[in-house]
């Protein structure tokens, strides 16, 4: 809490220099109680805004695919010699191969601890590429638009007008058994989204290095700042007559309640000793590193932080834009495996990504285009790593899963990766469909991935 | 009969009744037309902040004088301020994104204290339906930056097919969206146009993704399910069309790169690499091969242009962005109409557009529902306290370069084409549990209003006449009238109270500001009015728009 003598403020001080360090204040403090749970489990939500080129993160390196991926890819292709390689049990003669920057998650690769789902996406039902054209199945609406698949990679919910996401869906049904919790059991770190957005909770929304707290309020009776604390509460308590109003108030409210709790939970711990990339989205997972950390102190049983990178919307300079992204994704997911290593949750905590879509694997001259599938990673060591999982695509223009352009259909759908994250993290099989409302059109309710 | 019928009726007869008894016989003149009815402070102050960037009580003075229509009149014949020359006058730094603090400034001066208080704020409303970003690739092209929005400003009241030709060929959207370079294709390599621009031009900035009704609802099949308004096939005919262009002047198409002169005027066509074939377009349409990239980028945007859902999607995101979140069917059936036709045949006049959205009956309704109005975007706040307060600094500018951080939004500081917000966005609670949107609350999270709130601390506690300690670029608000009456409390609520909310201040409001005043000695005459600001200036009602 920075306490600011008003007076002294108004009359001396260079508010300049004041205001510019306050980004400074940053880190709240949350308390707690207690919950059923008798573990602690976390899913940490990396997504790639803008739509991540993951068929240029994975490839295949054996000489027969390989060609078929540099013909298809012309000159976005990675060099067939650059790729670094990786034991895929159960691919037979194919093998695979990461983007060259990736050495970090490469190794992790290797070790067992990270793994990654393959062509999997938005889908409504199993879908072929005859059913696509003749359109015989139900489609996620409005394929390859950026905010659109957004919304249907978080939400899962199709054309239906109840706009929750699966995070948010699955901490409903949580809500009793962490009612000792002190702070949401959804976290962003990146802003308000539709992954964690629910009927009955809400998610809390933090800043990339963590709670920002209130400037010139206190929470002790007698000292500057607690006749202010408490009238500007009271302000936000009184009746209003416009929605507009109630929602803005609601969201200070809780804002400033958050902010009131804080004491040290965050700072009480020491930082990690792992070192994170200076990364947008190495930032944001250090401080989720923090937060993991302070979990005994806020009483946290269960969490889904959200954290996000953008840049990744490659029609333009793609070979030139790509290595320092994915050398991003790499460093910063790492250094946080790492980071939970350090403090003995990394079988309680798991990473997945998300992304608007795959990228279609032809061409525009420099970049590449929107569509539908990709790959992504799986994180922790409560994930069957050293593997792929699902089925990797044949990258033939025009071939069985191509929809145009090299746009594959996924082989495995987002509701199937959901289900298998929310089991993991305690939803009993019989509320999966809760999450997943698509699942029971799908063979497969659980890939397999988490132990 | 409607409200409206009925009240010409009544009108009528009560004319009739008055003539009667006067019993004056005579010839009989036309009667004069009605004066239009008198403006209250409250409704000036409430078309001023869905015109401008913020009311003042000076503007509302102008507001009651000249009346609404009036004064919007007037406003749409105002020139543009630009940004350019501005830049342009300045000494060209070694690399252009250090002018970008520049380009903030004069934002900020057009928008407070330009003569074109309308068009400033259309302009700004239309930065955020036809976005590009200093955030991202354009952060070292001020030049362009500041030209496009001059683009911007010159149209807010032209037509909107003038509109979307300059946005289309402007080097800023062509960098932005990628048309910029984009080739025809080469089958052999497997490279195919780059449909980026073609995507979000439907998507964003016309026609937006399911045909929509004249009122704006969604039209639905026999099935009841939605009717998008293009496929992938259309998005590749029109990503074909937008083949050919890059820098004017350039050397060779490929070897392009922008130049202090290039990106300040519309990218030039460079035939041998455009497209030629056949093209399929919206409703059916199919450009045939053979065309020029000038007679097919000519088709395309009128296809665009004509098709049906502009009118009410303009109109939906421009009354959003003005008025309220949630207009009523009706309301965006009449603005579509005048975008449709503006009463002299006129598709897509933008000026008539405006109008009809401020003039509407339920821009400024008799009987106030709770979803009228909107959250005002936190710029916007700024931009009324700092209006209200006659903000400025000892250097004369206002280098706010940090605004999307503060505020979460800036002048062109968008994080991706997507804008600030969404007009779809809905928060949880009984706003979505209504079916109603509120796209500012998108940016409205707990961590961003922390952060707004703590610049009205700063603001009012540090950045004040009464700081001696300011930097000369540190934009202070002068509260000097505040501190001649802060002895008295009531006197200094109303003045406070009558620059910021017309005078229309809730009681809980009045209540906790006197109580916070009787613990500051009525000496201390700048804490009081720094205090009474901040308490005002964050508050909910001061973050309505009504």
């Amino acid at each position: 809490m920075v306490k600011i003598n008003r007076r002294d403020f108004l009359r001396s001080t260079s508010a300049a220099a004041v205001f510019a360090a306050t980004p400074g204040l940053a880190y709240s403090q949350v308390v707690g109680g207690g919950a059923p749970f008798d573990d602690y489990r976390a899913l940490v939500c990396v997504f790639f805004f803008g739509g991540n080129d993951s068929f240029n993160m994975l490839v295949p390196r054996s000489d027969t695919e390989y060609g078929v991926y540099a013909a298809s890819r012309q000159n976005l292709a990675i060099a067939q010699q650059d790729l670094l390689p990786i034991t895929t049990p159960g691919t037979g003669t194919t093998l695979y191969g990461m983007h060259p920057t990736m050495t970090s998650l490469q190794q992790l690769f290797e070790s067992g601890s990270a793994a990654f789902i393959t062509n999997v996406g938005p889908l409504v039902e199993p879908t072929s590429r005859d059913d696509f054209f003749n359109k015989s199945v139900a489609l996620p609406p409005q394929l390859f638009s950026h905010n659109d698949q957004q919304d249907q990679w978080n939400s899962l919910k199709g054309n239906r007008t109840s706009k929750t996401g699966w995070a948010g869906r699955m901490t409903d049904l949580i809500r009793t058994n962490v009612a000792g919790q002190q702070m949401a059991t959804n976290a962003s770190l990146f802003g308000n989204n539709l992954l964690q957005s629910a009927d009955e909770t809400i998610a809390y929304v933090m800043g990339p290095g963590g709670p920002l707290q209130f400037t010139g309020f206190s929470t002790t009776p007698g000292e500057p700042g607690f006749e202010q604390r408490q009238a500007f509460l009271r302000i936000l308590e009184a009746q209003y007559g416009s929605i507009y109003e109630r929602a803005f108030a609601e969201v200070q409210n809780r804002a400033i309640a958050t902010a009131d709790t804080v004491t040290a939970a965050i700072d009480s711990r020491p930082p990690p000793n792992t070192i994170f990339p200076q990364s947008q989205l190495g930032g944001q997972l250090r401080t989720v590193a923090r937060l993991i950390a302070a979990r005994d102190d806020l009483q946290m049983q269960r969490q889904v932080f959200f954290v996000a990178a953008g840049g990744f919307d490659s029609h333009d300079n793609q070979n030139q834009d790509q290595p320092g992204l994915l050398a991003d994704i790499s460093e910063s997911v790492s250094a946080f495996y790492n980071a939970t290593v350090e403090l003995g949750v990394a079988d309680s905590v798991t990473t997945f990504t998300q992304s608007d879509f795959g990228r279609t694997l032809t061409s525009n001259g420099d970049g590449t285009d929107h569509a539908w599938g990709g790959n992504q990673i799986i994180l922790g060591d409560a994930v069957s790593g050293g593997q792929l999982i699902g089925n990797y695509p044949e990258l033939r223009i025009g071939g069985p899963e191509d929809v145009g352009g090299g746009r594959f259909i996924p082989s495995t759908s987002a509701d199937q990766y959901a289900a298998t994250l929310a089991k993991w993290f305690g939803i009993p099989d019989i509320d999966l469909d809760i999450v997943a409302p698509n699942l029971a059109n799908f063979a497969v309710r659980d890939l397999g991935f988490m132990a | 009969m409607n409200t409206r019928q009925l009240l010409a009726v009544i009108a009528t007869f009560t004319l009739t009744a008055a003539g009667c008894g006067g019993g004056s016989g005579g010839t009989s003149q036309p009667p004069p037309p009605p004066p239009p009815p008198p403006v209250s402070k409250a409704e000036a102050f409430k078309v001023l902040n869905q015109a401008s960037f913020g009311a003042t009580e000076a503007e509302a003075q102008r507001v009651i004088a000249m009346g609404i229509e009036g004064w919007i009149d007037d406003q749409l014949v105002q020139p543009a301020s630009l940004q350019l020359p501005h830049l342009q006058s300045l000494p060209r730094p070694q690399f252009l994104f250090e002018l970008q603090p520049d380009r903030v400034d004069i934002w900020f001066r057009n928008g407070l204290n330009g003569p074109d208080l309308l068009r400033q704020r259309v302009a700004f409303a239309l930065s955020e339906i036809m976005v590009v970003s200093q955030l991202g690739v354009l952060g070292n092209m001020t030049y362009s930056l500041a030209d496009y929005y001059d683009v911007l400003s010159r149209n807010a009241f032209g037509n909107y097919r003038d509109l979307i030709e300059e946005v289309t060929l402007h080097p800023a959207m062509g960098v932005y969206l990628s048309m910029l370079g984009n080739e025809r294709p080469d089958p052999v390599l497997n490279i195919r146009p780059d449909e980026n621009y073609a995507r979000e031009l439907m998507q964003l900035f016309s026609v937006g993704l399911v045909e929509l009704n004249l009122d704006g609802s969604t039209k639905l099949d026999n099935l009841g399910n939605p009717i998008p308004t293009y496929d992938q096939a259309i998005i590749e005919g029109f990503a074909h069309v937008y083949t050919g262009w890059t820098y004017a002047g350039a050397p060779s198409f490929r070897g392009a790169f922008p130049t202090d002169f290039n990106q300040i005027i519309p990218m030039q066509l460079y035939p041998g690499f455009h497209d030629t074939g056949s093209k399929k377009l919206l409703n059916g349409v199919e450009l045939p091969s053979g065309q020029s990239g000038g007679q097919d980028l000519a088709a395309a945007l009128d296809n665009v242009f004509n098709h049906p859902n502009v009118g009410p999607f303009i109109a939906i995101r421009l009354i959003q962005r003005l008025v309220t979140s949630n207009p009523s069917s009706g309301y965006v059936q009449r603005v579509a109409q005048v975008f449709n036709n503006n009463g002299v045949g006129i598709r897509g006049d933008m000026g008539a557009v405006v109008k009809a959205i401020l003039m509407d009956d339920e821009a400024r309704p008799d009987l106030a529902m709770d979803l009228d109005g909107k959250l005002k975007e936190p710029l916007l706040r700024l931009t009324q306290l700092w209006r209200a307060y006659d903000a400025q600094s000892a250097s004369g500018r206002y280098p706010l370069v940090a605004s999307f951080i503060l505020f979460g939004q800036g002048p062109l500081q968008s994080p991706s084409v997507f804008n600030f917000f969404s007009p779809f966005y809905s928060p949880p609670g009984e706003i979505r549990n209504s079916g109603l949107v509120a796209p500012e609350l998108q940016i409205s999270s707990e961590y961003q209003n922390t952060y707004v709130t703590n610049y009205w601390f700063f603001q009012t506690f540090g950045l004040n006449q009464t700081n001696s300690d300011l930097q000369e670029d540190d934009i202070f608000i002068d509260f000097s009238e505040e501190m001649a009456v802060a002895t008295n409390v009531d006197a200094l609520i109303d003045m406070v109270a009558g620059k910021l909310l017309a005078g229309d201040i809730s009681a809980a409001l009045r209540q906790e500001i006197t109580g916070i005043m009787a613990l500051i000695p009525e000496t201390e005459t700048a804490l009081r009015a720094a205090e009474t600001i901040y308490l005002i200036v964050s508050s909910p009602e001061y973050a309505y728009q009504k």
